[in-house]
């Protein structure tokens, strides 16, 4: 009784009231607006939201022509992230399955792993700068170490948890090691890997625009952060932190759900929530 | 169940195989001294760092920073989230800014506070909280919500109220998941930490800029024990500092299997 009184309400109060989570961006971007508008607090320091949505469209019609500023700089840091992620994801899963297969190799690496994820990126970046030089190779082989410990941890778990049942039955039934391979184990592990892929995809991308701030020679949208940052263009840095929160969510909402759909939703391992 | 001290080799066997195939590489001369020093010479530089208390200072003000940044995301986090899970329009208010807050990467943080809050301290403490500040935040919020509406109701028709109902029922009821805040609160501060040294030009001290300023001599030596130190460090965190806060807590109660 009480439960099914307390749903009603809730679906009446969700139906009415969408626009709540609106409201304090709303509050908040309009009192920035104002405040910023009368000097009550520094403009240079917080430039009024309209002022930083005209230097992106600036930026982004800047040698537009040809080719526009805003979109070279991110392009470059999508390019980073492609071929990062790609590198990073492969070699981890692939890392990830042999130390779920093999117990020796597990208890070998798994300490190496747990020591050696902890580590952000951006400190690592020095050393590579020195191996490496500035520019792609550091920013590329950061993120790619990023990206390939969760996948690497993740997909291990996945496999070591298979139900030996199942792959009993298969054996049984006369599935072969291709067939075992690819019809029991992927699917199983296949949830595992996708949170490994959706929290190295994280890493990669974090771990490229910090990198990006220290080790990029000229183009990237960490870059572009980190210059106008020194140079104290305070609507240049909110506008590309605006960026590249915008360009993560829509990565986020866009590939990794799609991902999921056409995968480990399809065959039932995990159900729409 | 292994012995401890079986386990200690078993974590690390590892380590000392990489370090001796590592220190093979480079006496047989397959690469450069300078690009990648022996372990050998890491051992003895570390030796040379720890008696003239320079490892020290840094790891100390390391230490410092994290401590005051992270208690403040721990307080604040808890007390916000437990506002929000207490307050239904509070909640479907901030909410759904607050998940997004989260996958904001506190590294991008940083350089917005070195604009309005200086090259120093402040903006590494604030860094810190930040990153600690909003997965607590979030867990604490989410754990409240979950706690079973009966042992509510139980507890207050016995009378239990106000600050004695937080205290004594929806905190125990919901620390399994304010512990997983805490946990990666911890690692979020911790990544805020070396990367808000490495970026704020008048931080003199700290464990990360101590690996940024090897930068300027191309002191390899003083970078690999930065990273090692970082690592580790980051790993007795967690595993000493949280996973000890769980044993005595959910793990005792009764709340979490034992693994």
């Amino acid at each position: 009784m009480e439960v099914f009184w307390r749903k009603r309400r809730s679906n009446n109060r969700t139906g009415s009231r969408w626009w709540l989570p609106l409201l304090p961006v709303v509050v908040f971007l309009a009192g920035w607006q104002l405040l910023s508008g009368v000097n009550l607090i520094n403009p240079a320091l917080f430039p009024p939201p309209t002022s930083i949505a005209g230097e992106l469209v600036d930026l982004y019609s800047s040698g537009l022509p040809t080719r526009s500023l805003l979109l070279t700089h991110v392009m470059a840091t999508l390019r980073r992230l492609i071929v990062a992620a790609a590198v990073g994801i492969l070699s981890g899963t692939l890392v990830g399955a042999l130390m779920g297969i093999s117990r020796r190799l597990y208890r070998f690496l798994d300490p190496l792993i747990t020591v050696l994820m902890p580590v952000p990126g951006i400190a690592m970046a020095p050393l590579f700068i020195v191996w490496l030089g500035f520019g792609d190779p550091t920013i590329i082989a950061l993120g790619s170490i990023a990206a390939f410990f969760p996948l690497a941890y993740n997909t291990a778990a996945g496999v070591r948890s298979i139900d030996l049942q199942l792959v009993r039955a298969a054996r049984m039934m006369g599935a072969d090691k291709g067939t075992l391979l690819l019809d029991v184990y992927l699917p199983w592990a296949a949830g595992y890997v996708l949170v490994g892929i959706k929290l190295g995809l994280a890493r990669c991308w974090r771990t490229i625009i910090a990198v990006e701030f220290i080790a990029a020679a000229s183009w990237g949208l960490g870059y572009m952060i980190w210059d106008a940052a020194e140079y104290l263009r305070a609507d240049v840095v909110y506008g590309g932190i605006f960026l590249l929160i915008a360009i993560y969510f829509v990565i986020e909402k866009g590939l990794i759900n799609t991902l999921e759909k056409h995968t480990v939703e399809r065959w039932g391992m995990v159900r729409r929530q | 169940m292994k012995s401890n001290h079986s386990s200690v080799i078993e974590f690390l066997f590892p380590f000392l195989t990489v370090a001796a195939l590592w220190e093979l590489t480079v006496r047989l001369h397959l690469v450069g001294m300078e690009m990648l020093p022996p372990p050998s010479l890491l051992i003895s530089k570390l030796w040379t760092l720890t008696v003239r208390g320079v490892l020290l200072h840094h790891l100390g003000s390391s230490l410092y920073r994290l401590t005051i940044g992270y208690v403040l995301a721990v307080g604040l986090g808890i007390a916000v989230g437990a506002l929000l899970a207490s307050r239904r329009t509070l909640r479907e208010m901030f909410a759904p800014v607050l998940s997004m807050l989260i996958s904001v990467p506190t590294i991008a943080w940083v350089p917005v506070l070195l604009i309005t809050m200086g090259l120093g301290d402040r903006t590494v403490v604030t860094a810190i909280f930040l990153g600690g500040f909003f997965a607590i935040t979030y867990n604490t919020m989410r754990g409240i919500e979950m706690v079973n509406p009966g042992q509510l109701n139980a507890a207050r028709i016995m009378g239990v109220g106000g600050w004695r109902l937080f205290v004594e029922v929806l905190l125990p009821a919901s620390l399994v998941s304010i512990i997983t805040g805490l946990r990666l609160g911890i690692g979020y501060s911790w990544r805020a930490l070396v990367g808000g040294e490495m970026l704020s030009a008048l931080v003199e001290w700290g464990i990360g800029k101590m690996v940024y300023q090897a930068r300027f001599w191309n002191d390899v030596l003083v970078m690999l024990i930065g990273l090692l130190i970082i690592g580790f460090s980051g790993f007795l965190l967690d595993r000493v500092l949280l996973k000890w806060l769980e044993q005595e807590t959910v793990e005792k109660w009764g709340m979490l299997a034992k693994r």
